[in-house]
């Protein structure tokens, strides 16, 4: 068995290390290997792929078409799917003028995201990025809220939203009495007290994914700007945005995909009411299946859900995401 | 590794002498913002922990307040009963074995979908981002009759492979770029030095994307700890439950123990947030590989 | 490398433990009944939804001595959320193990359940003591079968804080909707928050919407709505109307809307038990709710109750009660041995024992005299004079119809749509069930 301490292995690994240092910026181009084609590779193929293949298509990919099945019909969960009715649940779900408002709540929220969770998140990135004291314990204070459950949110948050609780009491003691407001009760706002509790959530762990890309942009650019007088802004805006782009835009894709498939926050806090103030296109499928027991509607709702989070991934990879994967390798290998 | 990659990558520029400050924020703004980041917080967390150690006439009188007198029945129930422990312990079980699963799977898939070529790849890639798109919850009720057709129900596979196929796509989606990175000159040497492929795999290239694996490990970690909607739906038996569960649980059971409501949660946040601390320093490092590729 | 290895071979030695232990257990996991039909040991596994005391203590109990008179039927109890039992039922009623004996609530959404052909016709099992629960029985029949039987009976009425009430000048409970309007406005003059409503939770809400409707409409309507899985009758839009006019003098507290109806003290229970509002629209289970929500010892003293007042020129009879109550079924998997333990369960002496633990108004009226507290006798000897005892709407009607109801009303509770609205979308609900 080779392990990485024999001789030749070693050699290997240190050669090649210190022939792409030595080269500089571009390895020599040296004529690919021949590799061993055929069955061979295969069976490699196979057990690399298979595995993970037969899991994803068991537990992933089956849920997905029992799903589909199950939305072509009109069936309460009891007794045999005997209701075909082919896609009249898609044409009510389109109609429905409370799963067409949670398409708009997931689609604000998506929104707010962006606009702004993206520069809070970049800028305390940026401050966290600094040589200060105690930086570790910064971002492990700003992680926690990622590591925390949605159960464990929702409670702490419904607790502190209540009219009089801690919240309401905590403005009143700033001296901001005016902006009490019914968190939780009032229709109106409901939606962005729960956007406020999401990127309370969700704001670390941006904050981390930037924090990679910060430190992925070498030192020497920040430098040589200063030394050509740049400002912190020209040198931000010129410098620091375009390369964490690829990381932005990653962030951008997982924040839009989260608000889409929204659930477990809301349907804790507010189970999508005050009257459908809240509601999200899953806790909409969740209340018409296990509540109302309507599961072929739900269904198709959730085939809606997972078209929409299909379509946008496929969009926004063709074009936000395709330079950023582009000659990613040296080298073809084979 | 990533050090090598970078200066292998970046033209080299003569240093300038280090200690010159580069913008100047005022100090004072710098301050008071990391203040209110952290008063933000953190706050609600101290509320949660603070609040179990009331009891629960002394929150109804007051919501806001400090403990007083300090209870300490509330943590100590909640510690010495069986229940918390089984809910930790099932839920630790849980995440080790979709972890485990989904890292140890998604690594083999993800080094044939960077480093091999064949017809469909791409495709195939794709077909292992749809995992991505559909949210696990919404999977809860399609998942059922299978589960329940295999015999995992109210069983901890039940949930926990779910929960590693649904980590696969993140898994894949940030190994293989990772993967991808590693110089083609490495592997090969080592082919020339006569390891196969799947030993290039196991012994080197795994060693080097260890940043990463890590990252989705945790990754893979974090959302089978807080997953809630599976767990739900496939656990019936209240010793099989999971800590977001039991919160859930806690809530309605004690609708109005709101004291015992805290301690609960405050010591569920525990294992999480200790587990964040042991791991992270490797996230950043893991994510500075694979968003480079 | 090597956390790679730890967790793989932790995984393995996982795997191997665990499908040694899910092979291995037969009697342990939920939903294994089915057991043979001779006179050999029988388990039966009983979901109830009695996660705390003392109604958990009182099942564990009665199975262990019906253990003993009968050695050869074991009871498993897995207790269940209330909440969840929404979610399991229709998962456990599709697979192949459901449990042998679970909660009930009849009406409507019994029938939905017995569509699924796994619960148990027990007509013929009860006939001989069925009887003794008088109509009640009727509330878990489906087209005239038993497929199920109550242990225990709810009826919803105003529970009002005597204190609060002589605090405002009000001398007596109001008897008619005249009255209730100028109550409300005494307690609003006095500052205090008239009538509590848990509308987060929508069917606090509905309780409203229906009981206009029974004192709008006659009961022959009503028996005919149910029947049909219709509201197009015109009563019902005048209960409607009742509503908006009722709800036109904001008679509730504020914030309403996110107001939960029995967890924590901000919720609509904890507010009547703190003293923050005199009066609630509940059944008769609230004051073991608002016990554990308050500090006050004497808070069971304060309490009162007083039936929904009578709508002038209603066609409703004015002792007509919106109730419901708890019971439970067999499924077909189970031996007739569920059957046996239903009428255990029903037996006088564990109705009285049930009725000791507050579980509510006895099935079995023979129980009636083990009542203790006044207002509860009170409560079932108004239950027993009242001509007509409706299903709360959510459970009569199939689920998918009672739903709309909640979601209905909780919307217009919200300002959202009309009375119209609330009759349009049951009636839609209706016709695609």
């Amino acid at each position: 068995m080779v392990s990485s301490t024999d001789p030749p292995v070693a050699m290997a690994v240190a050669r090649a290390s210190s022939t792409a240092v030595a080269a500089g910026a571009r390895p020599p181009q040296a004529p690919p290997l021949r590799r061993p084609r055929g069955l061979r590779r295969k069976l490699e193929l196979t057990l690399l792929l298979g595995p993970a293949l037969a899991l994803f298509v068991g537990f992933v990919l089956a849920p997905i078409g029992i799903a589909i099945y199950y939305s072509l019909y009109n069936w309460s969960g009891f007794g045999p799917l005997s209701d075909f009715v082919g896609v009249h649940n898609y044409k009510l779900a389109l109609s429905d003028p409370v799963f067409r408002s949670a398409i708009a709540h997931n689609l604000t929220l998506a929104a707010l995201s962006v606009i702004i969770q993206l520069p809070i998140s970049i800028g305390l990135a940026m401050l966290l990025n600094r040589r200060t004291r105690g930086r570790s314990l910064l971002r492990l204070i700003v992680f926690a809220p990622y590591v925390l459950s949605e159960a464990t949110t929702a409670v702490i948050w419904s607790l502190m939203l209540q009219p009089g609780g801690f919240v309401d009491q905590f403005l009143k003691a700033a001296g901001l009495g005016g902006l009490v407001h019914l968190w939780l009760a009032d229709p109106n706002i409901v939606l962005y007290t729960l956007f406020i509790v999401i990127t309370w959530k969700y704001v670390g762990f941006g904050i981390i994914l930037l924090l990679a890309g910060l430190q992925g942009i070498p030192a020497e650019l920040h430098e040589a700007a200063a030394l050509d007088g740049a400002s912190w802004w020209q040198t931000t805006r010129r410098i620091v945005l375009p390369l964490l782009g690829p990381t932005i835009r990653i962030w951008a894709f997982l924040a839009i995909i989260g608000s889409l498939q929204l659930f477990d926050v809301v349907w804790i806090m507010t189970g999508g009411g005050p009257a459908n103030a809240s509601v999200t296109m899953a806790t909409y499928l969740i209340n018409r299946g296990f509540q109302s027991y309507e599961f072929g509607y739900a269904s198709a709702i959730a085939v809606i859900l997972f078209i929409i989070c299909f379509v946008f991934s496929l969009a926004y990879q063709r074009f936000a995401l395709r330079r950023d994967t582009r000659g990613a390798l040296t080298r073809a290998v084979g | 590794m990533s050090a090598v990659l970078r200066s292998a990558a970046a033209p080299r520029k003569p240093a300038t002498p280090t200690g010159a400050r580069r913008y100047s924020l005022a100090t004072p703004f710098t301050f008071l913002a990391v203040l209110a980041i952290v008063a933000i917080t953190v706050v609600p967390l101290l509320f949660v922990i603070e609040g179990g150690f009331r009891s629960t006439a002394q929150i109804n009188s007051s919501p806001v307040g400090l403990p007083h007198p300090w209870v300490w029945s509330n943590y100590t129930t909640v510690l010495f009963s069986s229940a918390f422990w089984q809910f930790l312990g099932n839920s630790t079980l849980i995440a080790v074995v979709a972890t485990g699963l989904a890292v140890g799977l998604g690594s083999m898939a993800a080094f044939a979908l960077s480093r091999y070529e064949f017809k469909g790849r791409e495709a195939l890639f794709t077909v292992f981002i749809v995992g991505l798109l559909f949210p696990i919850g919404v999977a809860s009720l399609p998942l059922y009759l299978p589960l329940q057709r295999i015999g995992l129900l109210d069983n901890q596979f039940g949930v926990a492979i779910p929960e590693a196929a649904f980590s696969l796509s993140i898994t894949i989606v940030i190994l293989r770029p990772f993967m991808r990175a590693v110089p083609g000159e490495i592997e090969d040497a080592a082919v020339v030095d006569g390891a196969t492929r799947l030993r290039f795999f196991v012994r080197i290239l795994l060693p080097l994307s260890r940043p990463a694996l890590v990252t989705v490990a945790i990754l893979a970690f974090v959302m089978s700890w807080n997953n809630y909607l599976l767990a739900y739906i496939v656990f019936t038996t209240p010793s099989h439950f999971t800590l977001p569960l039991g919160v859930a649980t806690f809530q309605t059971q004690y609708s109005q123990d709101t004291a015992r409501i805290f301690a609960f949660t405050a010591l569920s946040m525990v294992p999480a947030l200790g587990f964040f601390v042991l791991a992270e320093r490797r996230i950043v490092a893991g994510l500075t590989g694979s968003l480079k590729g | 490398m090597r956390s790679i290895r730890t967790s793989a071979a932790l995984a393995v030695a996982a795997t191997a433990a665990l499908t040694v232990a899910a092979c291995g257990s037969s009697s342990s996991g939920a939903g294994s009944g089915g057991a043979s039909n001779s006179g050999s040991s029988v388990t039966l596994t009983w979901w109830n939804n009695a996660t705390t005391n003392p109604l958990k203590g009182v099942w564990q109990q009665v199975a262990a001595s019906y253990h003993t008179a009968h050695p050869h039927v074991t009871l498993q109890i897995d207790p269940i959320q209330n909440e969840q039992f929404t979610t399991k039922i229709p998962l456990a009623l599709q697979s192949s193990n459901p449990p042998d004996l679970y909660q009930q609530w009849g009406g409507g959404q019994e029938a939905t359940q017995v569509k699924s052909g796994k619960v148990m016709n027990i007509t013929k099992l009860v006939a001989p003591w069925i009887g003794q629960l008088g109509s009640a029985a009727e509330g878990w029949q489906v087209n005239g079968q038993q497929y199920g039987i109550p242990y225990d009976l709810h009826m919803v009425g105003f529970w009002y804080r005597k204190d609060l009430f002589a605090k405002a000048g009000i001398t007596s409970p109001p008897t008619t909707l005249a009255e209730l309007n100028s109550d409300v406005t005494k307690l609003k003059a006095a500052h205090i928050v008239p009538i509590a409503v848990g509308s987060k939770d929508r069917w606090p809400d509905a309780f409203w919407w229906e009981y206009f409707a029974l004192r709008e409409c006659s009961t022959d309507t009503l028996k005919a709505a149910m029947k049909a899985i219709n509201v197009s009758n015109p009563c019902f839009l005048k209960a409607g109307n009742d509503l908006k006019a009722f709800m036109a003098t904001h008679p509730f507290q504020s914030g309403f809307l996110g107001t939960a109806s029995q967890q924590g003290a901000g919720s609509s229970a904890g507010m009547v038990a703190n003293g923050k509002a005199a009066m609630e629209l509940q059944g008769d289970w609230e004051p073991g709710v608002m016990a554990p929500l308050s500090t006050d010892k004497t808070l069971n003293s304060k309490l009162g109750w007083f039936p929904f007042p009578a709508v002038t020129g209603g066609a409703g009879a004015p002792t007509t009660l919106l109730g419901g109550g708890d019971g439970f079924s067999c499924t077909t998997g189970a031996t007739d041995a569920c059957a046996e333990f239903l009428k255990y369960i029903d037996s006088p002496s564990v109705q009285k024992k049930l009725v000791g633990a507050g579980v509510g108004l006895p099935a079995n009226p023979s129980a009636a005299p083990a009542l203790t507290d006044d207002t509860l006798r009170q409560i079932l000897s108004y239950s027993h004079a009242s001509p007509y005892i409706q299903n709360y709407f959510d459970i009569a009607f199939p689920t998918n119809v009672g739903q709309a109801v909640d979601n209905a009303v909780a919307n217009f509770f919200a300002g959202q749509g009309s009375p119209e609205t609330i009759i349009q979308t049951v009636n839609q609900a209706a016709s695609t069930s």
